[in-house]
C-alpha cells in the first residue's frame, strides 16, 4: 500500500516541479547533454501541465522545420502578396531555439574518426545540409481569390493561343 | 478450313503485290488527289512550324498553362516574385533554363518547386509526395550547372525568384509531357470530369478543386481479394487498405483539411456531395494490392444551389464562399 503510494507521489512531484534540466536547455543548448535521454520524457511533462503552445517534437523531417520557421516572426521566405497579415502565429523563439537544439542533439552524428580533413568536410557539408533544411521553405502569401483570378488569366490565355494555332492552320490549309 | 485456305491466298496475294512495288507507289501517290487535308507538303509542315514557339515576357507573380518561353527581365529590385505553371490532368511539366543572368552571390535567387506551396501549405502534402520538402526546392545558385532540366511529378510546379539588380533576368522553357497514371492533380477549371487509376501501387492520390464545387462520384471500383470483403465491414474506413475520401478546407495541404466523407466499398451510381469550401480534394488511398479506380464529375457551386437540395447529396461542409 504504501509503495504504491510513494510512486504516484513520485511522479505527481515530478510533474509539478520544475524541471531544471529542460531550463538549462531553453537557455543553453550544449548545456545539458542529459536531455538527449530526456526528450520524450519533456513532451509528456509539456502535456501535462498549462503549456506554451509548443509543437510536440514527433518528426524530425523538413515538416518540422517548417512549423519553427512560422513560430518566429514572418520568416524571411514567405512573400505577402495580399494586403492582409497573414502571420497569426505566436512568436516563440526561445521555444524554437529549445526545440531546434533538441533535434540537433537527436539527431544521429555523423561517426567520426580522428584527424582527416575529408571527414571535416564531409560533417561540414552534412551541418550546411541541416541549416538548409532548417529553414523555413519559401512561400507565397496569396489568398484563394487571387489564385483563382490569375488562373482563369492563364486559362484564357491558352484559349486564345489555341485559336491562334487553329486560325494559322486553317489559313495554312486554305493556301 | 475454308477460312484458313482464304487466308493463304490473302497472304499470297499481298506477298506478289509488295514483290510488285504496289504499296511504295502507294507512299508517293500525291496527296492532292484523294484527300488534301490529311497529307501535307513538307513546305506546308515548315511553314506551319514556323514560329510556332509561344513567347512573352513574364510577370512577377504570374501563372502559365501553355508550353513557350518565357523571360522575365527585372526593370527594378524584385525580391517576392513567383510563378505558377499547371497543364492538363494527364500532362507534367518540364522547365529548361535557357538563360539566366541573376547574382546569387547578391542574394538572387531562382528556385523551382515541385508542386505549388501557398502560405506554408503544399501540395500534393508531404504524405502524398515522394520527396521530402527540401528536396522538392531545386535552387537554381545551387545545382544550376548540373541540373538545367526539371520536370515536375504532377501538373503543378512553381518557380521562386528574387532579383535585385535591374536588368537582370532569366529565360525558361517550358514544356509539357505526358503522364500516363496522373496522380496528385490540380484542376484548372471549376467543372470537369476525371477518372482516378491507381494500379497497383502503394501510393495515396489528391485530385483538388480549387473552387466550391457540386461533386459526384459516379463509380468507385476498390478492388478487394477475390471479390469478398477480408475484415468485417465496420463504421468508417478505419482498418481499410483503399479507400476514397473527400476533403473540404481553406488551404493547400490536403493533409490538413476536414475530413467530409470516405467510401470504401465500390459502387456504381452516384453518390453527390456539395462542398462549399475554398478547396475540395478527392483523396484514394491505395495499399497497392489492387487496382482501384474512381470516375467523378464536378461543377461550380453557386449559391442558388447551396440553397437547393438534392436527393443522395449531404449537407454541404463549409458555407459558401461569395
Amino acid at each position: 500500500m504504501k509503495i504504491p503510494l510513494l510512486v504516484s507521489t513520485g511522479i505527481l512531484l515530478v510533474a509539478l516541479l520544475p524541471c531544471q534540466e529542460c531550463r538549462a536547455l531553453s537557455k543553453s543548448p550544449a548545456a545539458a547533454p542529459g536531455a538527449l535521454h530526456q526528450p520524450d520524457f519533456f513532451q509528456q511533462q509539456q502535456q501535462q501541465q498549462q503549456q506554451q503552445t509548443l509543437p510536440v517534437l514527433l518528426r524530425m523531417g523538413e515538416e518540422y522545420f517548417l512549423r519553427l520557421g512560422n513560430l518566429n516572426k514572418r520568416p524571411v521566405g514567405s512573400f505577402p502578396a495580399s494586403s492582409s497579415s497573414t502571420s497569426h502565429l505566436q512568436p516563440e523563439a526561445p521555444a524554437s531555439n529549445f526545440l531546434r537544439a533538441a533535434v540537433q542533439e537527436l539527431q544521429p552524428l555523423p561517426e567520426r574518426s580522428l584527424g582527416s580533413p575529408e571527414e571535416g568536410e564531409a560533417e561540414g557539408e552534412a551541418v550546411e545540409r541541416e541549416k538548409r533544411s532548417e529553414e523555413p521553405p519559401i512561400s507565397l502569401d496569396l489568398t484563394f481569390h487571387l489564385l483563382r483570378e490569375v488562373l482563369e488569366m492563364a486559362r484564357a490565355e491558352q484559349l486564345a493561343q489555341q485559336a491562334h494555332s487553329n486560325r494559322k492552320l486553317m489559313e495554312i490549309i486554305g493556301k | 478450313m475454308p477460312s484458313a485456305f482464304q487466308f493463304q491466298c490473302h497472304f499470297i496475294l499481298i506477298f506478289l503485290a509488295a514483290s510488285k512495288g504496289e504499296t511504295r507507289y502507294l507512299e508517293v501517290r500525291d496527296a492532292g488527289e484523294d484527300e488534301p487535308f490529311l497529307l501535307l507538303s513538307e513546305d506546308l509542315k515548315r511553314e506551319l512550324s514556323a514560329g510556332q514557339i509561344y513567347r512573352r515576357s513574364l510577370r512577377c507573380i504570374d501563372m502559365l498553362s501553355i508550353e513557350g518561353q518565357f523571360t522575365f527581365t527585372a526593370d527594378q529590385p524584385q525580391l517576392h516574385c513567383a510563378t505558377f505553371f499547371i497543364g492538363e490532368p494527364e500532362e507534367l511539366i518540364t522547365i529548361d533554363y535557357d538563360f539566366v543572368n541573376i547574382d546569387c552571390q547578391g542574394g538572387d535567387f531562382l528556385k523551382v518547386f515541385d508542386g505549388w506551396i501557398l502560405k506554408g501549405e503544399k501540395f500534393p502534402s508531404s504524405l502524398d509526395h515522394p520527396l521530402p520538402t527540401s528536396q522538392r526546392y531545386i535552387d537554381f545558385c545551387e545545382s544550376g550547372n548540373i541540373q538545367r532540366s526539371i520536370r515536375s511529378s504532377q501538373n503543378v510546379a512553381m518557380i521562386f525568384f528574387r532579383i535585385h539588380q535591374p536588368g537582370n533576368g532569366f529565360t525558361i522553357t517550358v514544356k509539357k509531357t505526358t503522364n500516363l497514371f496522373p496522380c496528385n492533380v490540380i484542376s484548372q477549371t471549376p467543372s470537369g470530369r476525371f477518372t482516378m487509376v491507381i494500379p497497383h501501387q502503394h501510393r495515396n492520390c489528391s485530385f483538388s478543386i480549387i473552387y466550391p464545387v457540386v461533386i459526384k462520384i459516379s463509380d468507385l471500383i476498390l478492388g478487394h481479394l477475390n471479390g469478398l470483403f477480408l475484415k468485417k465491414p465496420s463504421a468508417g474506413c478505419a482498418g481499410v487498405g483503399d479507400f476514397v475520401e473527400l476533403l473540404g478546407g481553406t488551404g493547400l495541404d490536403p493533409s490538413k483539411m476536414f475530413p467530409l466523407a470516405d467510401l470504401c466499398h465500390s459502387f456504381h451510381g452516384s453518390a453527390q456531395m456539395k462542398i462549399g469550401c475554398d478547396n475540395t480534394v478527392l483523396r484514394m488511398v491505395s495499399s497497392g494490392k489492387h487496382i482501384n479506380r474512381v470516375t467523378f464529375e464536378y461543377h461550380q457551386l453557386d449559391l442558388q444551389e447551396a440553397e437547393n437540395r438534392k436527393e443522395n447529396s449531404i449537407e454541404e461542409f463549409c458555407f459558401p464562399s461569395i
